[in-house]
């Protein structure tokens, strides 16, 4: 056991024989692993709003004018026989014109002009739970479309369909702005490897000369590469919940947007430790570096 | 126990050793003659398989040196013991971690690098400064500590490179005194220098190099003039 209490005494001595170094190494990497933390937030809350939106779907089935209650009754009977309709509720043109009243009554004296109600009867249907996403919405609202006695489908297309367009613009930026901080995270701890490498370069070649293996050599640098990694990402965490906070204040005391504060939330418990996982990595990838620029792994 | 058949090295066109055949048997103590840069430090380099022949072959205990893979090299030196003339003690280490070393890359157990690195320091003679650190210890004793760091796992071969380039004529005695206490336990003893003093100290075979090129052997001891 003796050597593995030397490579860890070795990888705590590397950390506080370059304490400076280590501390801006620390913090470096959390400000770098905070930007992406930026976009994975941001991601993880739109991903959030789009799954609640989904959920929330309502399709609405127009129905063409004086159709006959038979008609009706067959569409309704044909639509709750489908699969994807989960739930299904008919709106009646009388009961779409009260509907409209109670929602605008200051300016339901415009409808009243026309003579006669110019809402049309509707069904409003709710997909069922396995068939809510956005292309399985689309192909039965075109289907529907088709149907006799059907003048229009309509549901919130548009607004979903920008969303995901905003949910695929974020993932791709993440993913860019992830690589190529990831690299710079593994660049800043890579050069504090070098450093504690360059500080023990005697010790190394002791330990090489005296029959030491290439991975017993290496393995306190990769403890200490984890250790950074794990420090930074964690303490960008800290960062990001303390921004968060601010944000959400910030937020809930601006009237327009009050409300909102409530909505979005901070990274789930499982994202935080994949996340002080992937620091554990990119810290154990600039230990790799360092070590394979150092040239130590002759044998 | 080493065995060198037709060995050449060259760096960049200058030769270091020159078709080089000669075998050290199990238990001898040889010393390693010739001036700086005739070639000692190559050869001692070589049986440890820090560098590799250009020609020839190298066998230490039946092993061919120069064929050995990358990772089986720290096998091989865990069964040499190597000394330094410049010691090369970890200054922020004690004395006691400096030659337990060896042992925790083999992963020995706590209770046995106790009991070795305890022998070894008393062996050497420096047991008592087991807990100061080597920048506080002589010359002298330094070179004590590096040969008990080269001997506590018990190595089948010692090869020391200058050992007493840094020692004053009476530390040398001592040394190679302690070298010859070693060898009579067993080990195979290398010792590699230019001090011909030694060489009068040392009533054993001498190998000598001059130019990387084999001399005609010789025998040291008391008749040699210094």
């Amino acid at each position: 056991m003796r050597w593995l209490v030397y490579l860890f005494r070795e990888a705590w001595a590397n950390l506080r024989t370059n304490r400076t170094t280590t501390v801006v190494a620390i913090v470096t990497t959390a400000f770098t692993l905070a930007c992406v933390g930026i976009f994975l937030l941001s991601y993880v809350n739109l991903r959030h709003a789009a799954d609640w939106l989904q959920e929330d779907i309502k399709v609405i089935v127009y129905l063409d004018d004086r159709l006959s209650q038979d008609v009706i009754q067959d569409l309704e009977g044909t639509l709750k026989a489908d699969r994807m309709v989960g739930g299904l509720l008919y709106i009646s043109k009388e009961q779409a014109l009260g509907e409209f009243r109670a929602q605008f009554p200051s300016d339901s004296h415009l409808l009243e002009g026309l003579g006669e109600n110019p809402l049309p009867a509707s069904f409003v249907v709710t997909p069922a739970p396995n068939y809510r996403s956005l292309d399985a919405v689309n192909r039965w609202a075109e289907r529907v479309k088709t149907m006799a006695g059907v003048a229009k489908v309509d549901y919130n297309q548009e607004w979903i369909d920008a969303l995901a367009g905003l949910i695929r613009y974020i993932e791709l930026a993440a993913i860019s702005v992830g690589v190529i901080l990831s690299m710079a995270a593994v660049t800043i701890i890579g050069n504090t490897i070098r450093l504690a490498l360059f500080a023990r370069r005697e010790e190394i070649e002791i330990l090489r000369l005296i029959g030491a293996t290439r991975a017993f050599i290496r393995i306190p640098y990769f403890i200490e590469g984890a250790v950074l990694g794990v420090c930074g990402s964690a303490l960008s965490l800290g960062i990001l919940k303390l921004g968060f906070e601010l944000f959400r204040q910030q937020i809930g005391s601006v009237g327009r947007f009050r409300g909102i504060e409530n909505l979005v939330s901070f990274l789930p418990l499982s994202i935080c430790v994949a996340f002080v996982a992937v620091g554990m990595v990119l810290g154990v990838a600039g230990s790799m570096v360092s070590l394979r620029r150092f040239g130590e792994g002759r044998g | 126990m080493i065995q060198l058949i037709h060995v050449s090295k060259s760096y960049d066109r200058r030769v270091a050793l020159s078709d080089l055949t000669l075998e050290i048997g199990k238990g001898e103590f040889v010393l390693l003659m010739g001036p700086s840069g005739a070639g000692k430090s190559t050869l001692l380099r070589m049986l440890i398989g820090e560098e590799r022949p250009d020609q020839g072959q190298i066998f230490v205990q039946g092993k061919n040196v120069g064929q050995l893979r990358q990772s089986e090299v720290p096998y091989l030196r865990r069964k040499i013991g190597t000394v330094f003339q410049d010691f090369r003690l970890l200054p922020k280490k004690s004395v006691f971690e400096n030659v337990a070393l060896p042992l925790i890359v083999q992963r020995s157990s706590t209770a046995d690098i106790r009991r070795k690195v305890t022998e070894a320091l008393r062996a050497v003679g420096v047991e008592h400064k087991k807990d100061q650190s080597p920048a506080s210890l002589s010359t002298g004793e330094q070179q004590r500590a590096c040969i008990a760091r080269a001997i506590v796992n018990g190595p089948v071969v010692l090869l020391a490179d200058e050992p007493t380039g840094n020692l004053d004529p009476e530390r040398t005695a001592e040394i190679i005194e302690l070298f010859k206490l070693i060898n009579a336990r067993g080990t195979t003893v290398v010792v590699a220098t230019h001090d011909p003093h030694v060489m009068s100290l040392v009533n054993r075979r001498v190998i000598t190099l001059m130019q990387g090129v084999l001399m005609p052997e010789r025998q040291g001891g008391d008749s040699v003039g210094v």
